[in-house]
């Protein structure tokens, strides 16, 4: 499959107004001339056929301070110097130090063109956390060799081991991480499994059983096994490429999961074989694991039931990550999932999510080193997630020696997630992307939804290649632990 | 196996005004279609202004969260949200603002704050959040966390010891042991000098005694009506006025001493005074000034058996010369800790530390940096909706009214703060696999220090190499 294959349709927001990053401000000195209902071209200004006053500003359409090198900029053109325009307070209430509101409205725009917003007003490649991701650059050479970019790859393999399982190769280096039925709604998951069949990619089922609507896309699906076993039955095993064990993750390393009694309804206790409203806990860790010996029993029983399945496992971020990866290589697995302490997108304690484990671009470093200094590197699939938020945090990871990424809150974001951070309280998302409540889980269908994921999906992929031809570079594959084109902008003065 | 600890946590709401992070704002242009009822499902929004059905009432934006629904779905645009100004205004660059709200609110319902959507701060920071504690995958010695079966054990125990037993020919024990005290979390209430309502004084107390922990109160605030609960006070008496205060120190159960060259000289017959008054164990309180770690050493070699070290509120070293940066608690803690264990003298003292314990995960990281136990104070205060200022100058504001809270009130409010914390104790604990508290002390190998791992990790990988000139 080709990315330039896909299908890109504009698909905008589901609101009636986005969130403005200025205000526009008319004072009493209008006239109402309407000279800028006639000139702003994006409809920022509106006077109603019949009605003799403007109306108020939309504030959401306008472009900024940039539009002042324009002729038809509003704030000059009014005869009586009645507008002005300003940074909207409203939009210091959107983001946070990591996911920053320009971020935000960056992956909206994604999402609803297919393509990197166009506006230059915007940060939306890099967050303002201080560290990390958010304190690397890339180092592009001043010339490179011309490369078209239908001839850049971006397919990577998932099975390296040669060991006569599926050979899968993925044509973009992303896929959706787990979020169980029950955490989002039907119309989500379905979604993003309909969007990874249309970008032969996969999405994960998360550990809340496997919902018959993915039937479908069964080939796009990783199916999770996780402590709870909830769900987990021989012919979910069966159905799929690729079978997760989750040992741990970084939204909460170290604790067990917990679906809120108010979001067990009757359709997810079905599904997780249990009773209606109770609250449901998922251990932590596996309780019939206590070495590398009796996890590579677990791999063995599941290669047994699904012999064409690759393995996946998933793991957080501890100090011992890189000693956990070579031992799940030697009991089998293909594919080493690390997740780091920051990301995550479920209801998870917020002393977790700050302070257990570190942050995944140590941990990717930590762990592509230790392999390749064991010689294994070249056979295992490393995988990165927890805090991948643009296509530039994910080539920073593929430069720090991750071969592919996994992604959760971009997606959210790309259904119109605000982060709020609400999704456990009551009846869940009030935006309905994390909820299961009847009304919440109405507010969009899944057409809008898979064709959002697929837009900001394809954003991406064409940052990615952008990258990758700026360094000469014909596949992914190349960029994979090459931190010689990153710099840090503390260290590398 | 002991009984397990409970805290019994049960909703508290105050009457009260607290700080709220969102104000909206409802704009002239507004046509009272009441679209923002129907899609805000927190109930911001409702009708009848002035008892007027017609009209759109004041948005109430206290239990506003942040969704944008309203913002968003207004036909006329006419909603505005905004940062609030006493949300701005609040605390300062230790006390952040958000604190404010998640401490109040896991005094309310005694829970540990959840939210979904990842970490939103920054990468890292100074002092305690320049650090990560560490989990386990596999091999774990603890099971399921708060929801467990196994027996995660939070006490820990104040008191000297013994650096080792002596036995004589016959096997029999000559070393006398010491008395120690266990509490079950590793938190002490420290208020020897805030000048408190006595409904808020009795209500503290009340909660020592329901967690069954100690306060620390100045020997003059224990009046007659909580002598009663005098087992969980620990007061603060001027040294020289022992004999004064012996019917007081008989009764408790240890006894506080402030710091100075005068104490430290004549500490061991102080020791001996309190001790034939009864079995009663002694603090010696010091300002985490500069180089604490040589004068809490000489301390314990003298044979202090609990030093309660005490940094300023917002987690810095007392007193630093003019132009020197400040040593912040996490150091203070591991220098502390550190010296006394090259001196091969750390199990024989306590150490407790105060000064900027604001959060949970303060606790388990102070221990990690070497604390026995912590001391906190101004986190117990905000549970009551007290406002703290850090510009230009400290200022606690007691909120109105709150000399009419009752104390079964303001101890549950406690109770449930303590509640929440003791859960995210154990979150953290089990998450690192480990099975009790006093394990947790000093155990930085199961820390990851910023400092350290970004210069191993980005330091090694993107630090030119400095041409060295002979």
């Amino acid at each position: 499959m080709k990315p330039s294959t896909v299908k890109i349709n504009p698909m905008p927001s589901r609101f009636k107004h986005q969130v403005p990053k200025y205000k526009v401000t008319r004072s009493n000195a209008c006239i109402n001339c309407s000279t800028c209902a006639k000139c702003c071209p994006y409809g920022v200004h509106e006077r109603l056929e019949g009605h003799n006053k403007v109306r108020p500003p939309i504030d959401y359409k306008c472009i900024g301070f940039e539009c002042a090198k324009n002729d038809f900029y509003c704030v000059d053109k009014c005869p009586r110097k009645a507008l002005s325009v300003s940074l909207n307070p409203m939009y210091e209430t959107l983001g946070d130090y990591r996911w920053t509101a320009d971020m935000i409205t960056g992956t909206w725009i994604m999402a609803e063109t297919g393509y990197p917003p166009e506006r230059t007003d915007l940060e939306y490649n890099v967050g303002n956390s201080g560290g990390g991701f958010d304190k690397l650059r890339f180092k592009f050479p001043a010339v490179h060799p011309k490369i078209d970019k239908f001839e850049v790859s971006t397919e990577i393999p998932l099975n390296r081991r040669n060991d006569g399982r599926a050979n899968i190769v993925i044509s973009t280096p992303v896929y959706g991480g787990g979020m169980s039925f029950g955490s989002v709604s039907l119309s989500t998951m379905v979604s993003k499994a309909h969007n990874a069949a249309i970008w032969n990619t996969f999405t994960c089922t998360g550990e809340g059983g496997y919902p018959e609507m993915l039937t479908p896309y069964d080939d796009h699906v990783i199916t999770q096994v996780a402590t709870g076993l909830f769900g987990v039955r021989e012919e979910t095993i069966q159905r799929v490429n690729i079978v997760e064990f989750k040992y741990a993750q970084g939204a909460k390393p170290g604790l067990g999961g917990h679906l809120l009694g108010e979001k067990n309804t009757e359709s997810v206790a079905r599904m997780r074989e249990a009773v209606k409203g109770s609250p449901l806990f998922s251990p932590f860790p596996f309780h019939s694991v206590y070495s590398i010996e009796d996890h590579k029993k677990h791999i063995d029983w599941i290669k047994e039931i699904n012999p064409k399945a690759l393995i996946s496992v998933k793991v957080s971020t501890p100090n011992d990550v890189d000693m956990v990866a070579v031992g799940s290589y030697y009991a089998g697995a293909h594919i080493i999932h690390i997740d780091g302490g920051y990301g995550g997108t479920g209801a998870a304690p917020d002393i977790a999510k700050k302070n257990i484990a570190m942050p995944i671009e140590y941990a990717i470093t930590k762990v592509h080193n230790f392999l390749k200094d064991e010689g294994v590197r070249d056979q295992m699939t490393l995988i990165a997630s927890g805090g991948i938020r643009t296509a530039h945090d994910l080539a920073k990871a593929i430069c720090l020696g991750a071969d592919g990424a996994v992604i959760g809150t971009a997606e959210m974001v790309s259904l119109e997630c605000v982060r709020c951070g609400n999704c456990e309280s009551g009846r869940g998302c009030a935006r309905g992307i994390a909820s299961t409540d009847s009304v919440l889980a109405d507010l969009f269908n899944e057409e809008w939804a898979t064709q959002r994921l697929t837009n900001m999906y394809h954003a991406w992929n064409v940052q990615l290649v952008q990258i990758l031809q700026k360094f000469g570079m014909r596949s992914v594959r190349e960029l994979v632990g090459r931190t010689d084109l990153l710099e840090h902008i503390d260290y590398s003065k | 196996m002991p009984k397990k600890y409970h805290i019994d946590t049960k909703i508290t709401p105050l009457e009260l005004d607290f700080i709220y992070k969102f104000s909206i704002e409802r704009g002239e242009n507004c046509i009272n279609c009441g679209k923002c009822t129907k899609v805000c499902i927190y109930e911001v929004h409702k009708r009848g202004r002035d008892g007027d059905p017609r009209r759109m009432a004041q948005p109430s934006t206290v239990t506003c969260r942040n969704c944008f629904r309203c913002i968003q779905e207004c036909p006329r645009g006419a909603l505005e949200k905004s940062l609030d100004g006493d949300f701005l205004n609040i605390g300062g660059s230790y006390w952040k603002p958000d604190m404010f709200i998640t401490l109040w609110k896991q005094a309310e319902d005694g829970k540990v704050p959840v939210t979904g959507a990842g970490y939103r701060g920054p990468f890292t920071g100074p002092g305690f959040d320049g650090m990560w504690t560490d989990m386990s995958e596999i091999v774990r010695p603890t099971r399921d966390g708060i929801h467990g079966r196994e027996y995660i054990s939070t006490s820990v125990e104040l008191g000297r010891k013994l650096n080792h037993l002596v036995f004589d020919d016959n096997a029999q024990l000559v070393s006398k042991t010491h008395k120690t005290v266990d509490i079950p979390i590793p938190i002490v209430f420290d208020f020897p000098y805030e000048k408190l309502a006595a409904n808020v004084k009795t209500g503290i107390v009340k909660a020592a005694v329901k967690l069954n922990t100690f306060v620390i109160l100045s020997a003059k605030d224990i009046t007659p009506d909580i002598k009663g609960d005098v087992q969980n006070i620990i007061p603060v008496v001027p040294y020289k006025d022992i004999d004064a205060n012996q019917d007081l120190i008989r009764s408790v159960r240890a006894v506080a001493f402030e710091y100075d060259e005068e104490l430290e000289k004549s500490l061991p017959s102080i020791i001996e005074k309190v001790k034939k008054l009864g079995n009663i164990l002694t603090i010696v309180r010091i300002p985490a000034t500069r180089s604490v770690e040589n004068t809490v050493h000489r301390l314990a070699q003298i044979g202090a058996e609990i030093i309660h070290v005490i940094a300023d509120y917002r987690g810095t070293e007392i007193g630093t010369a003019g132009g020197e940066k400040p040593l912040l608690s996490r150091d203070v803690i591991r220098a502390v800790h550190l010296k006394l264990v090259d001196e091969r003298v750390r199990d024989e003292v306590t150490i407790i530390f105060s000064g900027g314990i604001a959060m949970a995960e303060h606790v388990p990281k102070a221990m990690i940096c070497g604390a026995d136990l912590t001391g906190i104070d101004i986190p117990l205060l905000i549970a009551l909706g007290t406002r703290l200022y850090e510009e230009p100058e400290k200022i606690l504001v007691f909120a109105e009214g709150i000399e009419t809270l009752s104390v079964g009130t303001i101890m549950q409010r406690m109770v449930n703060l303590m509640g929440a914390w003791h859960s995210q104790l154990l979150e953290v604990m089990g998450a690192m696999g480990i099975r009790e508290a006093r394990r947790l002390r000093g155990e930085t190998g199961r820390a990851i220090f910023y400092e350290e791992i970004d210069a191993e990790t980005f330091g090694k990988l993107f630090k030119k190499s400095e041409t060295v000139s002979l």
